[in-house]
């Protein structure tokens, strides 16, 4: 099931033909099912094939040699949680399961295979890199630069416009398997501090947020509160 | 002038000499850009992407309100703004000292990419390894202490410019200030100028006029929890001096 990752490349370039769709359906070799909360890929692993995230919940995260942790990506169905491993094998970071998750598995000899068949799919693959990249950057700037209130409502504005991509969101509803610790390893603060934060955004109105599942109830103040603009997502078609 | 470039291209999968070629004919005439310039604008759409040649630079991020954070320290054989060749940039790229740097066309770029997919692969692999170093300032600016953040960032920009041939006698060129220092880890001047006395007091390093001695390699190492792994170095080390054609066959 390449459907949700196909949505997200035609998002981005509205040209891609039903070929292509299919040769990337063809490069599949099997599924694999994954519980909640286990590590898939470990640091410094080495890989033949790279997961697509099909259903489920799945995170990136380094872990520095006391324990403590950050989480570097959240992932939504429609995402390759490893493509990296593919040009450059050896992992530099952990991918874990927020929740029950089910993969498309790519061997890397398929998709070596594509990128000779279809140059053009390949750099629409690399493009998804470089999004993940553009996300990163963006957790940078909040780290260095914005409050952990705004880091939080940044954190929203961003998965809610990413699974809008994938048809992940009802509306203003949405899931969002973090529990507060997790919340602390994402904005880089504890789980108390998360715990406040939370509550803080919920006091102004801007969100309800329970039992791992958020509503927006006021997306225009949320937006300026983080300063959200969704241009680092890359949501318009581009040229060729 | 290319063989920084080729170095990185390389680090990972051999090239074939005509490859090695092919990447060379991409790049245009060598501009100079003098010290503190914008180079690369965020959001604007450019014909081309650029290799830094010679020099330092530095990539960044602006909030509306002025707000900036430094993401990236450049140093010779980077590419400054491949997502260029894709995608209009979500950041600016400024110079830290004169730099020497050659466009390449983004459309032949992408004729190079279609017709030779090892180079693509290549290439894809130096924004990866960018993307390796940004998740490690993440995992400092939410897991490390400003000591360690100052420690790591001096041990990331020394090692990039070893591999690239520029440290001599343990010195490198630094011309990164103690405010970019700043605006990289997230700190006030005030707060990052005590953790470079702190490490100039322990006898790590030494920093004047924009030159950085590195006096004790394994103290700074500790201090700044550093541990290479996430900068992918090639498995047989690389050579700088003599780039490309490595021996190990092409895959």
């Amino acid at each position: 099931m390449t459907d949700l990752l196909f949505r997200k490349l035609h998002r981005r370039d509205h040209r891609l033909s039903k070929e292509e769709e299919q040769a990337l359906a063809a490069a599949v070799s099997h599924h694999v099912d994954a519980e909640a909360d286990v590590d898939l890929i470990k640091e410094d692993q080495i890989t033949e094939q790279s997961m697509l995230l099909e259903t489920g919940w799945a995170y990136r995260y380094a872990s520095l040699p006391d324990g403590r942790r950050q989480i570097l990506s959240i992932h939504v169905p429609g995402d390759f949680v490893d493509l990296q491993s593919f040009p450059l094998k050896r992992m530099d970071h952990t991918i874990g399961t927020l929740t029950r998750c089910r993969f498309a598995v790519f061997p890397h000899e398929r998709l070596r295979r594509l990128s000779e068949t279809h140059p053009h799919l390949t750099r629409m693959l690399w493009l998804m890199t470089l999004i993940d990249a553009a996300i990163l950057r963006q957790w940078l700037l909040g780290a260095g630069q914005r409050s952990a209130l705004e880091r939080a409502a940044h954190l929203l504005c961003e998965v809610r416009s990413r699974l809008d991509v994938v048809g992940g969101a009802e509306g203003e509803t949405f899931e969002l398997p973090l529990t507060q610790a997790e919340l602390g390893e994402v904005l880089g603060i504890s789980q108390v501090h998360a715990n406040r934060v939370v509550g803080r955004l919920r006091n102004q109105g801007l969100v309800t947020w329970r039992d791992e599942r958020v509503r927006i109830l006021d997306w225009a103040r949320l937006q300026e509160l983080a300063a959200f603009d969704p241009t680092y997502l890359a949501l318009e078609s581009l040229e060729r | 002038m290319s063989g920084r470039l080729i170095a990185n291209l390389v680090a990972h999968g051999a090239l074939a000499p005509e490859e090695c070629a092919a990447v060379e004919s991409l790049l245009g005439a060598v501009k100079t850009v003098p010290a503190d310039t914008e180079l690369v604008v965020d959001g604007e759409a450019a014909a081309e992407c650029h290799v830094l040649v010679e020099g330092q630079a530095f990539r960044h991020k602006t909030l509306p309100d002025g707000r900036r954070q430094i993401v990236f320290f450049h140093v010779p054989g980077d590419m400054l703004d491949l997502q260029a060749a894709f995608l209009p940039v979500d950041y600016s790229v400024s110079t830290l000292t004169m730099c020497r740097v050659a466009p390449i066309s983004r459309t032949r770029l992408a004729e190079l990419v279609a017709a030779s997919p090892r180079i693509g692969r290549a290439f894809w692999r130096t924004s990866l390894m960018e993307a390796a170093i940004q998740r490690e300032w993440m995992v400092g600016m939410g897991r490390r202490s400003a000591h360690a953040r100052v420690a790591h960032l001096l041990c990331e920009v020394y090692l990039r410019l070893q591999r690239m041939d520029l440290v001599q006698n343990n010195r490198c060129r630094f011309p990164i200030t103690q405010n970019h220092l700043a605006d990289a880890v997230g700190l006030s001047g005030v707060h990052t100028n005590r953790v470079l006395q702190a490490l100039r007091a322990s006898g790590v390093i030494e920093l004047r006029s924009r030159e950085l001695i590195v006096r004790d390699w394994a103290g700074l190492v500790a201090a700044g929890e550093f541990d290479a792994a996430y900068l992918h170095a090639p498995p047989n080390g690389m050579v700088v001096s003599r780039p490309g054609l490595s021996a190990t066959p092409p895959t």
